[in-house]
C-alpha cells in the first residue's frame, strides 16, 4: 500500500510532473478516475491541490481554524469514499463543493446553539493555536486593534446573518473566486437566479457595512 | 446583443464589476469584464452618464474590499498529519475482514431482519405460532389444573382398564 509518510510530497510531485508535461489532457476529473481505480497518491493529489481552498470556505463557515481542518478533513474522506461512484458529469470542484457545502451547512445546524454561546469569542485567539487569525501582523495601537476586530466582527457577523444561500454564494464568489456557472451548479440553481442571490447578498452587506466603509 | 445598458442592467452587473472578474456568464449578456478595467464600451458609457450607478459600483467596491480583510488561517502544519492518519484508518477499516455485524449494516439485511422478528413476535402475541412448544404453567392454579387434567385424560382413561383387569384377576384368585 501506497500510504507512507512522504506519499503527499510524493505523489503531488508525480502527478504535477504529470499535468506539466500534459496539462491540457490531465483534469482534475481524470484523477479523480485515477483515485476511483484505486491510485491512492492520485487522492493525495487532489488533497494538497485543494486543502487550503477547503480550509478557508470551511473556516469561513464555521468560524473555528480547528473545526475547519477537521470538516476539511472529513470532505477529502467523503471524496474518497464516494470515489466507486464518482462520474464526471461536472467539473470536480463543483462536486468538491457540494461535499463542502452539504457538511457545512449540516455542521452549523447540529452546532448552531453552541455557535450562539461563542459568538462574543470568535476574535479571541484559537484556543487549540494560540493564533489570532484576523488581525494583521503590523504592530497597531490598542485604539486601531480595537477598530480593527469591530470592523472584522462586523464582517463576520453581518456575511453570517446572511441567508443560507446568499452566504453560500458570497463565500464561494468572493473568497474562493468562483464563477456564476459553478455555484449555480453548486448550489443546484439556475445562473440567472445566482446572478440575483449575489446582488441581493452583495446589496444588503453594502447597505449593512456602510458605516465601515 | 444589447446595444445599450440601463440602469437595472448595469445594477445586475454591479457585484462583477466591483469584483472586476472576467465572468463568462457576462458576456452571454454582451459585456466584457477583464480585471478590474471595464473594457465594454457601453457599460463604460453608461457609467460615464449616470452618476447614481458611478456612485453605486464605487459603493460595491469598497465593501468588497472591505470583505477583503477578513483572513482565513493557511492550514496547519498538522493538517498532512492528521489527514494522512484518517486517511489510513479508513483504508484500513474498508480492508478489515467484516465480522457477521457486517450484514445488518446492509439496509436488506437489516430490514430482513426487523421483518422476521416483528413477525414472529406477532405470532406469539396472537398464540397461533406453529412451532410453539409446551407451555409452563404454574401447578397449583386453577389454569395449570385444567391443563393437567386435560393433558391426563388419557392416562385417566388407561386407569379404568386397569381397574377392570384387577377386578377379573381378582375373581380369578377368589373364586
Amino acid at each position: 500500500m501506497a500510504m507512507d509518510r512522504g506519499l503527499l510530497a510524493v505523489s503531488s510531485a508525480s502527478l504535477a510532473a504529470e499535468g506539466g508535461n500534459s496539462s491540457s489532457v490531465l483534469t482534475d476529473a481524470d484523477i479523480m478516475l485515477r483515485v476511483k481505480a484505486g491510485d491512492e497518491s492520485a487522492f493525495s493529489y487532489l488533497v494538497q491541490k485543494y486543502r487550503r481552498a477547503m480550509v478557508h470556505f470551511m473556516y469561513r463557515m464555521a468560524h473555528s481554524p480547528a473545526v475547519a481542518e477537521d470538516l476539511a478533513q472529513e470532505v477529502f474522506l467523503r471524496v474518497y469514499r464516494s470515489r466507486e461512484n464518482y462520474e464526471p458529469t461536472a467539473k470536480f470542484t463543483t462536486w468538491l463543493y457540494r461535499i463542502a457545502t452539504n457538511l457545512a451547512v449540516n455542521h452549523i445546524r447540529d452546532t448552531r446553539h453552541e455557535r450562539q454561546g461563542n459568538m462574543a469569542s470568535l476574535d479571541e485567539p484559537d484556543p487549540e493555536t494560540g493564533r489570532s487569525l484576523d488581525v494583521a501582523d503590523v504592530k497597531p495601537t490598542t485604539e486601531e486593534v480595537i477598530i480593527q476586530r469591530e470592523r472584522l466582527a462586523a464582517i463576520r457577523g453581518k456575511v453570517e446573518s446572511l441567508p443560507e444561500r446568499q452566504k453560500l454564494a458570497v463565500l464561494m464568489h468572493k473568497y474562493q473566486q468562483m464563477d456564476y456557472k459553478q455555484i449555480a451548479e453548486v448550489l443546484k440553481l439556475s445562473e440567472s437566479a445566482t446572478k440575483s442571490l449575489l446582488f441581493r447578498a452583495y446589496e444588503s452587506l453594502r447597505e449593512q457595512l456602510k458605516e465601515f466603509v | 446583443m444589447k446595444s445599450n445598458f440601463n440602469c437595472d442592467d448595469i445594477r445586475e452587473l454591479m457585484p462583477e464589476l466591483a469584483a472586476g472578474s472576467g465572468d463568462p456568464a457576462s458576456e452571454v449578456k454582451g459585456s466584457e469584464i477583464k480585471g478590474s478595467e471595464i473594457k465594454d464600451s457601453r457599460i463604460k458609457a453608461h457609467l460615464q452618464s449616470c452618476a447614481t450607478c458611478s456612485a453605486e459600483l464605487e459603493s460595491f467596491r469598497r465593501t468588497l474590499a472591505l470583505l477583503d480583510e477578513w483572513k482565513a488561517p493557511e492550514p496547519s502544519p498538522y493538517f498532512d498529519v492528521r489527514m494522512q492518519a484518517k486517511l489510513r484508518e479508513e483504508i484500513a477499516a474498508t480492508k478489515r475482514p467484516a465480522g457477521w455485524l457486517h450484514w445488518l449494516r446492509k439496509p436488506v439485511f437489516a430490514v430482513s431482519l426487523t421483518v422476521a422478528v416483528v413477525a414472529g413476535v406477532t405470532l406469539v402475541e396472537t398464540g397461533h405460532a406453529p412451532l410453539s412448544g409446551p407451555v409452563a404453567v404454574e401447578p397449583g392454579t386453577a389454569v395449570g389444573d385444567l391443563q393437567a387434567l386435560d393433558k391426563n385424560h388419557d392416562l385417566y382413561s388407561d386407569f379404568d382398564v386397569l381397574d377392570d383387569l384387577q377386578v377379573q384377576s381378582n375373581v380369578v384368585a377368589n373364586p
